[in-house]
């Protein structure tokens, strides 16, 4: 980590390199019947936190399952830095809808899995019980996941997913199964994590407030078909609070923008 | 994927269910469920000894439950190495059965798993599999015996042959009945195809290994008499056929209770296991 541990902690845009690069990205479904993403062209530079928001079924997730490399596509340019995307990467951590731990493992045995398969233990890996202290799990490293709450899961899903250390959390409606509170609150957590460890973040959700709570910039996709519709810069200072952001002056408009976007899209 | 519930032999189930079935506007009166059992057990020794006595029933057909008792105690109150007394031919009968469920199991598992690995080799082998599944196989140990002889190898062949499909095709079901995403999660990590077995997949189906393990156990047995019927020098499948060659009823009877007994064990000692290792139960599905 050089660059990117000048996090933004302003509404500054961080002047750092494209991380991502998405370039003309088409993909089918069903042997070419089914169209799920038509030219899908994004940047996303390094450091930088970006929430895709969407109609269902308009390919949020495939996108980002090609970008985690669990998914091909059909022609395009897909770049993470200046390797082609080819196949899941070491400098790519997947956080997955409802946390997806193994019930056979610990908690702490779950966070620790990605240091102990695909081929040993990576230069550079984090500390699995400083991951489990920051994340507010120090005292359940030895429980087991149906001991934990949703919100608890979820938080150690994301440890799982940053063990590796990678420069990039790919992460799929990760709150989507929580309730209210606890997905304010994990936003506020994924903030500070994301603050303290400078990564690059891509969120789908499709809670309009989560991504602007979140996001330095929206994203907003089209229905099927999927294409960019709208890039949204959010220039709301951090850290951000759950109080604040709502009554930040640029919050309404900029709520509203993205709710005329998605509910527009069924006239199309 | 039912399992066979043992305990059906002695305890009615519909004793159990009966409480859940009906719904009084009253608050229902606790149902004490060992005690109901203990009575129903208790009544059927009375029924079969009263019927036994005045009834005129011959010894030949039905033993009186005295019988039955004095027979049981006589092979069981003996020194271990007595050649008359339940303990040899059990530790035969029981030797037997745990190598053949090994065998067969082992055998199942390793299949279950290549086929669940494989589409080709599951195209492969499945047709096999419900074919063996689909015939009678007691029916195949008469050419068992002509095989591996009257030692223990037919014992222990047949054995495994009658446990090794269920283990077969409840490993492969278990194995291939993963949450997509656990293996979505474990390619976004390059795990390779044995890390995900074991981790990931191993785990998963053990649940459904443990009921196919708790039919096999059965089985097993099964198999060891079914084979010691057509010829043995000792096992339990001797002790039966000896008291029958005399009209030992009351000495068929016995057997019969120390099998019952063992199969019940068996039962308990599975599932004891299974609660350990497959600690986290159901709780992982959602």
């Amino acid at each position: 980590m050089r660059a990117t541990q000048m996090a933004p902690v302003t509404g500054l845009r961080p002047v750092a390199p494209t991380l991502i690069q998405i370039r003309n990205l088409k993909k089918t479904y069903a042997a070419g019947r089914v169209q799920a993403l038509s030219n899908i062209n994004l940047d996303i530079a390094d450091g930088e936190f970006v929430c895709v928001v969407g109609p269902s079924g308009c390919g949020k997730s495939t996108l980002l399952r090609i970008l985690a490399g669990l998914d091909d596509y059909d022609s395009g340019q897909v770049m993470l830095g200046t390797k082609t995307v080819s196949g899941p990467s070491r400098d790519v951590g997947v956080v997955f809808q409802q946390a997806n731990l193994l019930p056979w493992l610990t908690v702490r045995e779950n966070v620790a899995l990605p240091l102990r398969v695909g081929g040993g233990r990576p230069d550079g890996a984090d500390d699995v019980d400083r991951l489990l202290e920051v994340a507010g799990l120090k005292d359940f490293g030895g429980r087991y996941p149906y001991e934990l709450s949703g919100g608890m899961q979820q938080r150690a899903g994301i440890c799982r997913a940053l063990v590796r250390n990678p420069r990039i959390l790919l992460m799929d409606e990760p709150f989507g199964a929580l309730d209210a509170l606890t997905r304010e609150r994990m936003n506020l957590e994924l903030q500070r994590i994301w603050q303290s460890t400078g990564k690059t973040v891509m969120l789908i959700t499709h809670s309009i407030s989560e991504a602007i709570f979140l996001a330095d910039r929206v994203i907003v996709m089209s229905a099927r078909p999927g294409r960019v519709l709208r890039e949204l810069t959010v220039d709301i200072p951090r850290p951000r609070s759950n109080d604040t952001i709502i009554s930040h002056p640029d919050y309404p408009a900029l709520a509203k923008e993205i709710r005329a976007l998605l509910t527009g899209q069924g006239e199309e | 994927m039912s399992k066979p519930d043992i305990t059906l032999a002695v305890a009615d189930p519909t004793i159990e269910s009966a409480p859940a079935s009906e719904s009084p506007p009253r608050a229902p009166r606790p149902v004490n469920g060992t005690l109901i059992a203990g009575l129903g057990l208790v009544a059927l020794f009375a029924g079969w000894a009263l019927a036994v006595r005045f009834l005129d029933v011959p010894s030949y057909i039905l033993p009186s439950p005295a019988a039955v008792w004095k027979a049981l105690w006589s092979g069981l109150a003996v020194s271990p190495s007595d050649p008359l007394g339940y303990y040899l031919p059990l530790w035969g009968t029981l030797k037997n059965a745990a190598i053949g469920l090994a065998a067969g199991g082992g055998l199942g598992l390793l299949l279950g798993s290549l086929m669940a690995e494989s589409r080709t080799i599951e195209k492969l082998l499945m047709p096999y599999a419900f074919a063996l599944q689909s015939l009678p196989k007691v029916a195949i140990a008469p050419l068992v015996v002509i095989w591996f002889g009257f030692g223990d190898g037919s014992k222990i062949a047949i054995a495994g042959l009658l446990s090794f499909f269920p283990i077969l095709i409840n490993s492969f079901t278990g194995l291939r009945s993963v949450d997509p995403e656990k293996i979505d999660l474990m390619r976004s990590l390059s795990a390779s195809r044995f890390e995900t077995y074991r981790i990931v997949k191993l785990p998963n189906a053990a649940p459904y290994i443990f009921a196919g393990l708790d039919m096999a156990v059965v089985y097993a047995l099964l198999g060891t008499i079914v084979a010691e019927f057509l010829g043995a020098q000792q096992g339990m499948g001797v002790v039966i056929t000896q008291a029958q060659a005399v009209t030992d009823v009351a000495g068929v009877f016995a057997a019969l209770v120390i099998l019952g007994a063992f199969g019940i064990l068996l039962h308990g000692i599975v599932r004891g296991l299974e609660q350990r290792v497959v600690h986290w139960g159901n709780r992982g599905r959602k």
